[in-house]
């Protein structure tokens, strides 16, 4: 008889020897494990070019693996039809180093858009919008351009937008790289608040301080291969 | 999952606004392009309905006596379908003749009504293998002395000439039509590629938050749509005063002896105009369809 250890959580993202190899030669991501369970917060650490982004790209099947198995939510992704991976996008937020606002709508409208574009009907935008907004600290703001914004208030906006729709898991990728260290610190708080609402997080950065301070779960990678997988971890 | 009327609404005419002088351009260039299309129609329309009694390719008429037996009629027919030199053959019995008949001179009433339809011969309506003058009447001679036969009469050689030339007019007309609604589909998808260009970071966007890809199309279509049919809008403007223009300056005007063979209906007008109106919605859509597909590929 086998006993399969039970930690009382359940998987919501898991790699099986996943490969990507772009243009036929460089190998992006090599031979890859992991799993990681609900509620966690992830660090992805590891030098430009390690495949920090290639393995949120994955998650979300920006990207598709050569080799491997990667399983969201219990799915075999790779096996979703074409027409089946928005709904997979609707489980997982997204934030980025660049903010990806929309220039010419207000912070309002940006986040309503999120919920827009999947179909919610307008009483349900109306009333989650300010919400999402007080949450993440731009209850007055919410009339604003983005380029009337400070950085750290864009990087609040898209995480609102990336959120607003409670997603299973939220990635973030550099979000805070074009930050200074005190806005980071408060965008690192909001997102350990969404955290502990039970959402799963999985940050790819460079920032020592930030994963020396916070000491969570980290994943170093390195040329591709996992080289380090640490609970509690720090950066190096 | 449905996608929003007001969304779609929405998006589409503050697409067509933003976009303006790219938008009036190419709604321009298309009107253009799909007014040329129906005007081809129409002309090709006309070239066909003129000299209706006549097909391009029939050069040899086989005329049967009034009172001719159905033997004398079988026996010209098989003998008409076994000749090597005749590639077809056309039978025009008493009610197609007849109706026919009332067809040419139907601003004659009186004289179609003095008529009795026993009275019109029937005839074989004959296309020899070669259009050369000496071949047809060889074949003409042959038959002339069958009995049963009244008269063979051959098409002109003017006539034929000139419904040469038409029928030559005329495919020359269709082709630059074909190749019109091309030009207008590429003017259309180009229009749209640039919008959905100018707004790539939004579809970016939708898609991250999981747009499905009919709800990240829809509005890039319909305004494809809404642009196609304003060019077409503008080319049935266009279209109608070709037409008000050539019937004022051509049709029945002696001094224009070919030109003023050519005419239409109003129905052949309107025929016309549907067809750009349809060419240019659909292929405002499909091809808007098609240009944000590149930017949906998951």
């Amino acid at each position: 008889m086998k006993f399969v250890e039970h930690t009382g959580q359940e998987t919501v993202i898991k790699l099986e020897n996943v490969s990507k190899i772009y243009k036929g030669e460089h190998m992006a991501l090599r031979d890859a494990t992991v799993e990681i369970e609900k509620g966690e917060f992830v660090f992805l650490v590891g030098p430009s070019g390690s495949g920090k982004s290639t393995f949120l790209r994955l998650l979300n099947r920006e990207e598709t693996a050569e080799k491997g198995k990667i399983y969201v939510a219990g799915k075999d992704i790779a096996a979703l039809p074409g027409y089946k991976v928005p709904y997979l996008r609707r489980n997982i937020g997204s934030v980025f180093q660049d903010f990806k606002l929309l220039p010419n709508k207000t912070v309002a409208e940006n986040v309503a858009f999120a919920l827009e574009a999947i179909g919610r009907p307008k009483s349900v935008i109306r009333e989650a919008v300010p919400q999402i907004l007080e949450l993440v600290g731009l209850g007055r703001k919410e009339g604003s351009m983005p380029n009337e914004l400070s950085g750290g208030e864009q990087q609040r906006v898209s995480i609102a937008r990336a959120f607003v729709n409670r997603p299973l898991i939220l990635l973030a990728d550099e979000p805070t790289g074009n930050l200074d260290p005190a806005t980071s610190v408060g965008i690192m708080k909001l997102l350990d608040r969404i955290n502990r609402t039970g959402t799963t997080v999985v940050m790819a950065t460079h920032d020592r301080g930030i994963v020396d301070t916070m000491r969570r779960r980290v994943i170093e990678l390195d040329r591709g291969s996992v080289v380090r997988d640490q609970a509690r971890g720090v950066y190096e | 999952m449905a996608v929003r009327l007001d969304y779609v609404l929405k998006e589409t005419g503050s697409n067509l606004v933003r976009n303006l002088t790219l938008t009036l351009a190419s709604l321009l260039t298309v009107a253009i392009a799909l007014a040329f299309v129906a005007v081809s129609f129409l002309i090709g329309t006309g070239i066909n309905q003129s000299f209706l009694g006549l097909r391009s390719d029939v050069q040899m008429f086989v005329y049967m006596n009034p009172g001719a037996t159905a033997e004398q009629i079988d026996s010209v027919s098989k003998n008409l379908q076994s000749n090597p030199q005749v590639e077809s053959v056309k039978f025009l019995d008493k009610e197609k003749t007849y109706a026919e008949f009332k067809r040419l001179f139907a601003d004659q009433p009186d004289f179609v009504e003095s008529i009795n339809p026993e009275e019109l011969p029937q005839s074989f309506r004959v296309k020899p293998t070669s259009t050369d003058a000496d071949v047809v009447s060889a074949v003409g001679t042959e038959f002339e002395n069958m009995t049963g036969v009244y008269r063979v009469e051959y098409a002109e050689e003017y006539a034929r000439q000139v419904q040469k030339s038409l029928s030559t007019l005329n495919s020359w007309v269709r082709l630059f039509g074909v190749a019109l609604i091309f030009v207008s589909v590429l003017l259309i998808f180009n229009t749209i590629r640039t919008a959905v260009f100018a707004r790539r970071r939004e579809i970016e966007v939708m898609r991250l938050v999981g747009a499905s890809n009919w709800f990240i199309r829809l509005p890039f279509m319909t305004e494809g749509m809404v642009q196609g049919l304003l060019g077409a809008l503008a080319a049935a403007g266009l279209t109608w005063g070709f037409d008000a223009l050539w019937k004022r300056n051509f049709v029945n005007q002696v001094s224009f002896e070919l030109l003023n063979q050519i005419k239409w209906t109003g129905g052949d007008l309107w025929k016309a105009i549907i067809m750009i109106l349809v060419v240019g919605a659909v292929t405002g859509a499909v091809g808007s369809g098609i240009a944000v597909g590149r930017y949906l590929r998951v």
